[in-house]
């Protein structure tokens, strides 16, 4: 355990030593908060009154939705899991590049290792590190676009108000699942033993294994009941089993981002509410972009199984491997 | 019980044997060479020892303790061309490793750096550091938690004469506080300089184990060379092509020879009887790089 303290302390520093982290927390934190201010400002000089407005309530509760404090702080969560690739995949795959990949191309693992003998400690230390760099990421989005909906209090019709626990949870939530990814892009970053062929094996392997997946199930499916499966259906299991790789970047990766997603679009259909588009988009070829019918539990289980089979398997390569 | 020890190390790689059975027992204090020319085995050696690669046969131990284990502690090494995260500063690079080592006072960064002559540097960033200065800091970086015992990988690799000699005298130092050292090297006149034991190896195999000057004694048939100055350099050049001696001319009319010990006196003769008037004859002394290469040799590697 002081082993593991000792080099998480020792990342820490050497990632507030490393200039280019502040540059992601930059675009993250200042730049998405600016935009969203910048387009919630057009809306309401521009539509506020007009035919989209006629019972003047629709553009306050656009922006009371996108541009309040707690708007803010929901567009900072959602916005990053639409990018492709996502926002978060890059912030992981830069720091698995900066902790796992940088001490191979800098021929660094024999300086660590032999400073810190305890490989298993090196390791999950540096893991540790990374999702504690996640985590301080996440809430200094939270808390910059919690400023931004402040300042623009003095300009817009908004105020505080929202289901601020229920959003705090997502962020936990979006937090923990990003340990699969993080396991993930260490795993191949350490695997092919170069970093900017483990970043774009990063990015583009899910899709590409999601696709051959569908394919795959597409023209051969999975085999008829048998005793296996019927234990898996019995115990609901089958399903996730076979959402595993369908579902690895997209649903359950994003589930706690995209989540709120529909709440916001829903901002847009008026009286209609977020129910309603919630209702109509589970029916719609774009279902699995917001969620589909996947619930925050599934999602935590998929992408806790993935996150342990990751960790076995890097952690079996990383302590065995010989140091070149 | 010995401070490093391998016992009947083997590393493969593929079918390719890196290290051979290799055997090795390194008393506390002790400051032994490790010799051998490129691909002999000396890297793949270090790294057993230090744990970074694991050894296909056979174990190594570190102040009694199995390695991987608690004794690489207890260990500095800097293997290879030392290497740091250049957008640190060299201060930066050692403090990251104190972390590492836990227990390692901030004083203790200004003594490692004061002692290898980097006290004035540490706030540089490593990219703009110097080949020497790299190899210093590499040096601090391994004393920083004081360790008992220094696994050191061609530590003059690419040093101008000033940086070895500065080296030379560090190293000097760690083993004269009961520090023991293990260094490798290619370069016999540095090994000659700096230690009192050496290790031979080549094709992963020790070839010799012993103090310096048995090596040099073992060979039967002593190699010195001579340098020989004569008023005419085209009768001396003549005359040794005469005999059939080996030589190389060191600048205009001297010439060096190399032969075994027990020859000089009748090269000498002979060179009188052929009408050389010799004006100077200078033993330039038996050296490491001699026995060494009859030690090669013995292993039939052409040498």
């Amino acid at each position: 355990m002081k082993a593991l303290t000792l080099v998480v302390r020792a990342e820490l520093f050497k990632a507030v030593r490393k200039r280019r982290s502040y540059v992601l927390a930059g675009l993250w934190w200042i730049l998405l908060p600016l935009v969203t201010l910048i387009l919630a400002r057009v809306l309401q000089v521009n539509v506020t009154g007009s035919f989209l407005d006629e019972a003047g309530t629709t553009v306050t509760a656009i922006l009371q939705g996108l541009a309040s404090p707690f708007g803010l702080a929901r567009v900072a969560l959602t916005g990053p899991a639409f990018l492709n690739p996502s926002y978060f995949v890059i912030v992981v795959a830069l720091l698995a590049a900066a902790f796992i990949g940088e001490e191979k191309s800098l021929s660094m693992w024999k300086t660590t290792l032999v400073a810190q003998p305890s490989r298993l400690a090196v390791l999950w230390g540096k893991i540790v590190a990374m999702m504690a760099i996640v985590g301080v990421l996440l809430l200094g989005a939270a808390l910059s676009a919690v400023l931004a909906g402040t300042l623009a209090m003095s300009f817009l019709p908004t105020d505080f108000s929202g289901d601020w626990g229920g959003l705090a949870g997502l962020y936990l939530q979006q937090w923990a699942h990003l340990l699969a990814l993080t396991l993930f892009a260490s795993l191949l970053i350490f695997l092919v033993r170069n970093v900017a062929l483990g970043i774009v094996t990063t990015f583009f392997l899910p899709p590409l294994l999601e696709g051959l997946y569908a394919v795959w199930r597409a023209t051969v499916g999975f085999e008829p009941l048998n005793r296996v499966n019927a234990l898996f259906q019995a115990l609901e299991l089958k399903r996730t089993m076979e959402n595993l790789p369908r579902w690895f970047f997209t649903d359950n990766l994003y589930l706690p981002a995209r989540s709120p997603a529909t709440d916001l679009i829903g901002l847009f259909a008026g009286d209609a509410g977020s129910a309603e588009i919630r209702r109509e988009l589970s029916q719609t070829p774009l279902a699995s972009l917001f969620g589909g019918s996947l619930t925050l539990p599934h999602a935590g289980l998929v992408m806790a199984i993935y996150a342990a089979a990751f960790g076995l398997l890097l952690t079996v390569l990383f302590v065995r491997r010989d140091v070149e | 019980m010995p401070v490093i020890a391998a016992n009947g190390l083997v590393k493969r790689y593929g079918r390719a044997t890196a290290v051979d059975r290799l055997n090795l027992d390194i008393e506390r204090g002790e400051l032994v060479g490790f010799l051998g020319p490129n691909g002999a085995g000396k890297t793949t050696t270090l790294r057993m020892l230090a744990g970074l690669i694991r050894p296909s046969a056979g174990h190594a131990e570190i102040l009694g303790h199995r390695v991987p284990g608690a004794g690489l502690r207890r260990v500095g090494t800097m293997i290879e061309e030392p290497s740091f995260y250049p957008y640190m500063s060299g201060r930066d690079n050692l403090r990251y490793a104190a972390m590492l080592h836990g227990s390692v006072p901030d004083s203790r960064i200004d003594e490692v750096l004061e002692f290898v002559r980097m006290e004035n540097a540490g706030a540089k960033r490593v990219r703009a550091y110097s080949q020497g200065m790299r190899q210093r800091l590499g040096l601090a970086r391994a004393l920083l938690h004081r360790p008992d015992v220094l696994l050191l990988d061609e530590p003059t690799n690419g040093l101008d004469p000033v940086g070895i000699a500065e080296i030379r005298e560090n190293l000097r130092a760690v083993a004269a506080e009961g520090v023991t050292v293990l260094v490798s090297s290619h370069i016999l006149a540095e090994i000659e300089k700096l230690v009192g034991r050496v290790v031979a190896i080549e094709r992963g195999r020790v070839l010799f184990d012993g103090p310096l000057h048995r090596l040099i004694d073992r060979i039967d048939e002593r190699l010195v060379t001579v340098r020989l100055e004569a008023a005419d350099p085209d009768a001396l050049r003549s005359a040794l092509q005469g005999l059939k001696r080996e030589h190389t001319a060191v600048d205009a009319g001297r010439y060096r020879v190399r032969l075994s010990e027990a020859e000089v006196p009748a090269l000498l003769r002979e060179l009188q009887e052929r009408g050389v008037d010799l004006l100077e004859v200078r033993r330039e002394g038996e050296d490491l790089e001699g026995a060494y290469l009859a030690l090669l040799r013995e292993d039939g590697r052409p040498a």
